[in-house]
């Protein structure tokens, strides 16, 4: 069972989230434009890194918000997580957890 | 401590030999389909020097993680021919082998709970009768008949409606298999290479031309990549990128029980899977954990989920004790069909994306691999299958289709 | 129109006899009711913004601004649950209050929804409540983490809901109406075992 830290709600079971692959693919801007080949590539291939790998949750049965997290595909271990619309931070720069009221 | 040395294990089934400078042909990968495709390129090609390269030990990846469910009631054309030729090789290959992997025949039932679910089934059926498969609906009373411990009773959550039933699919004892092949690779002249991880390529232009590895470079006259969990990984060095996400599946398996299961029961609504393996031990698996993970483990609520769904189908199990649970690393594409043929390096070739249910055709994608390797060109059966039908958009979609795709 | 309301029932009119039958007396007690028919209101807000301060005057105090946190002004609660989402739960007529939100609000952005009949609201309470729901539900609820005026969004066994400790021994669960039946049985079933001695 991995513990997520939403930036909303702080640390909550994996079992409280939906996971949404990679992060900060964007949506092509004039998807007519592309070639079958980009068309693709945007489709159907997606990043498959072996360690750290920048991908979106969303907090489906608490805050229902999307954010994106960095977590080390080997280990599982959740390195940052940060804002839809931050950029990936650099290692070790975690967007600090909010505490629960107590 | 005693300085004495061990015993030598009597029965050593294949050498374990050094890596030579180079190979006319390289399988990245000793699982069962990089032994199978070696296998195959020697049985049906003649092409003897070559080596399988393996980062860790001989089928320590899925192939000896696996759930061991062979079956070939697909529901569409392509994947029905792959998975059926792979049955009937199956059939053959205790003979050929000489090895008794314990081949069982024992049927499997895919049960349907839902009126959605006996129309797929029985569309299934016939469409695996079109395709030469053996396959069978039948109703509660039927099923119950085949699986007596089945909880068939209509007042539970998701009563069993029927099920489709194909005799002639079952288990094998996968660990075997892979020692089989292993063997017979051995007798006619293939390395296998344990402890040899391949960690990049090397090029001449757009050509591969060998393998760099942790023991050193190795030659290749054409290189195959049968890596599974990994192939992206593999992909990425070469060059080029696979529609391939890698996720931990998890089984899990009871203490020793007397003989209480006589066939495979898959439900893909209530969402397990069970038999009984010939030690004893129910043997349980189901979907794979949501996230990308490379860690061979997966999260604990899964293998909760697993056991509560197979206590609702078969309440015998209730008093069953969990002994173990286990993950490996699968390589899941789109459409849940497999990727097998060229890829953008000239001479290196893919078998990948089985995902979930690549056990069962490990002979077939031996086969179709092989001939993809030694001949430069797909055979009739992988033709479908290959990367340029995610440009294209010819999916071979078994999402669904293919039941719970194990 | 006709009147309809005589024939309203909650999702759990089928089920109080056995929840009273449930109740738990001794060192451990707890028992569970139904708050049948409570008003709820679901508000969408940009924290911080002069609708919010509006919205909050009309509420009786200041809306909550993060996880966990709670509002309440007489029998009138407001729970975070999420970053511009919160529920009003309250002893009043769901239409006047949901006009008199409406109101405030204003044209500025957000919405302001009469959700009265999405969610039943259940009370657990007694001192054996906080191990009844330890049972099923992945949030820590020791008093170090968790106490009166907390609510989360969480799950109890598979089910969605909003949990809300009230008092030190009082919680309120607010399931979706079509799974009150499901976290009703769950409870009667998690508080038997409270009813026999404690196995140390
Ligand atoms: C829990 C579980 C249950 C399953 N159940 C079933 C089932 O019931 N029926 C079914 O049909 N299928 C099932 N499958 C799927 C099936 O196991 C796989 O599709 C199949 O085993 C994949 O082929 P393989 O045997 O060659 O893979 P693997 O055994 O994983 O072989 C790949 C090998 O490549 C090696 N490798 C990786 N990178 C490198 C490198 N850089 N250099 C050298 N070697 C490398 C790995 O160490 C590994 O040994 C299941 C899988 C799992 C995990
Ligand atoms: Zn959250």
């Amino acid at each position: 069972m991995m513990l997520l830290t939403c930036p909303w709600c702080g640390p909550r079971n994996e079992t409280e989230f939906h996971y949404g692959g990679q992060a900060h693919v964007a949506y092509p801007e004039r998807p007519a434009d592309l070639t079958d080949e980009e068309w693709a590539e945007f489709l159907f291939f997606r990043d498959n890194t072996r360690g750290p790998f920048a991908e979106r949750w969303a907090h489906s049965v608490g805050c229902r918000r999307w954010f994106n997290a960095v977590r080390d595909t080997r280990t599982y271990e959740v390195l940052a997580v940060y804002r839809p619309g931050d950029p990936r931070p650099a290692l070790g720069d975690a967007v600090p957890a909010p505490t629960p009221a107590p | 401590m005693s300085t004495t040395p061990l015993p030598e294990h009597p029965a050593w089934l294949w050498r374990n030999p050094d890596p030579k400078p180079s190979y006319d042909a390289v399988v990245v990968g000793g699982g069962g389909h990089g032994l199978a495709t070696a296998y195959y390129l020697a049985r049906n090609h003649g092409l003897t020097n070559i080596a399988v390269l393996e980062k860790g030990w001989l089928a320590g990846g899925n192939m000896a993680r696996n759930t061991t469910i062979i079956r070939s009631n697909y529901l569409l054309d392509q994947s029905a021919a792959m998975y059926e030729f792979a049955l009937r090789l199956w059939e053959d290959l205790p003979a050929e082998l000489d090895y008794d992997f314990l081949f069982s025949q024992r049927g499997v039932l895919n049960l349907a709970h839902t009126l959605q679910d006996v129309r797929e089934s029985t569309r299934r059926v016939n469409a695996n009768r079109l395709n030469g498969v053996d396959a069978e609906w039948l109703d509660a009373d039927e099923v119950a008949k085949v699986c007596p411990i089945l909880n068939t009773s209509p007042d539970i959550r998701y009563p069993v409606l029927g099920a489709t039933f194909q005799p002639r699919a079952g288990i094998a004892k996968h660990d075997h298999v892979a020692w089989a092949f292993a063997r017979a690779c051995d007798a006619m002249g293939v390395d296998i290479i344990q402890h040899c991880e391949v960690t990049g390529f090397v090029r001449d232009g757009d050509r591969v031309v060998g393998v760099e590895t942790t023991r050193g470079r190795i030659g290749a006259g054409v290189v195959g990549l049968t890596a599974a969990g990994h192939s992206s990984v593999l992909a990425e060095a070469a060059g080029f990128r696979l529609p391939i996400q890698s996720h931990p599946l998890q089984a899990l398996v009871s203490e020793l029980y007397e003989p209480v299961h006589p066939t495979v029961v898959m439900s893909n609504h209530v969402h397990v899977y069970a038999s009984q393996a010939h030690k004893g031990e129910l043997v349980m698996g189901a979907g794979v954990d949501s996230y990308n993970g490379y860690g061979q483990r997966g999260s604990f609520h899964v293998i909760e989920h697993q056991m509560a769904a197979a206590v609702e189908l078969f309440p015998i199990f209730a008093r069953a004790h969990l002994l173990r649970t286990w993950g490996g690393i699968v390589d899941v594409s789109p459409d849940a069909s497999p990727i097998i043929g060229p890829t953008p390096v000239d001479g290196l070739f893919v078998n990948c994306g089985w995902g979930t249910g690549g056990f069962k055709a490990t002979p077939s994608a031996g086969w179709t691999m092989a001939h993809t390797m030694a001949t430069g060109e797909p055979h009739p059966l992988n033709r479908p299958f290959g990367l340029e039908r995610f440009t294209t958009g010819a999916l071979v979609d078994e999402h669904g289709a293919a039941a719970v795709a194990h | 129109m006709a009147e309809t309301s005589t024939l309203r029932r909650s999702p759990l009119s089928h089920l109080h006899d056995r929840m009273i039958a449930a109740s738990v007396t001794g060192d451990r007690a707890v028992s569970v009711t139904e708050t049948p028919f409570l008003a709820q209101v679901s508000l969408r807000v940009e924290p911080g913004t002069a609708a919010a301060a509006r919205l909050g005057t009309v509420l009786g105090g200041a809306l909550p601004d993060g996880v966990g946190r709670t509002m309440t002004a007489g029998t009138l609660g407001v729970a975070w649950l999420g970053p511009d989402e919160l529920l009003v739960v309250a002893q009043a007529d769901p239409q006047s209050l949901t006009a008199a939100l409406s109101e405030a609000l204003g044209s500025d952005r957000g919405a302001v929804v009469d959700v009265s009949a999405n969610r039943t609201v259940l009370e657990l309470s007694g001192p054996g409540a906080r191990s009844v729901l330890e049972k099923g539900c992945p949030v820590d609820l020791h008093p170090r983490a968790f106490g009166p005026g907390v609510a989360v969004t969480t799950t109890l066994g598979p089910v969605p809901l909003l949990l809300w400790q009230t008092a030190p021994a009082t919680y309120r669960l607010l399931p979706r109406t079509s799974f009150a039946d499901y976290v009703a049985r769950w409870l009667v079933d998690a508080m038997t075992e409270l009813g026999s001695p404690e196995v140390p």
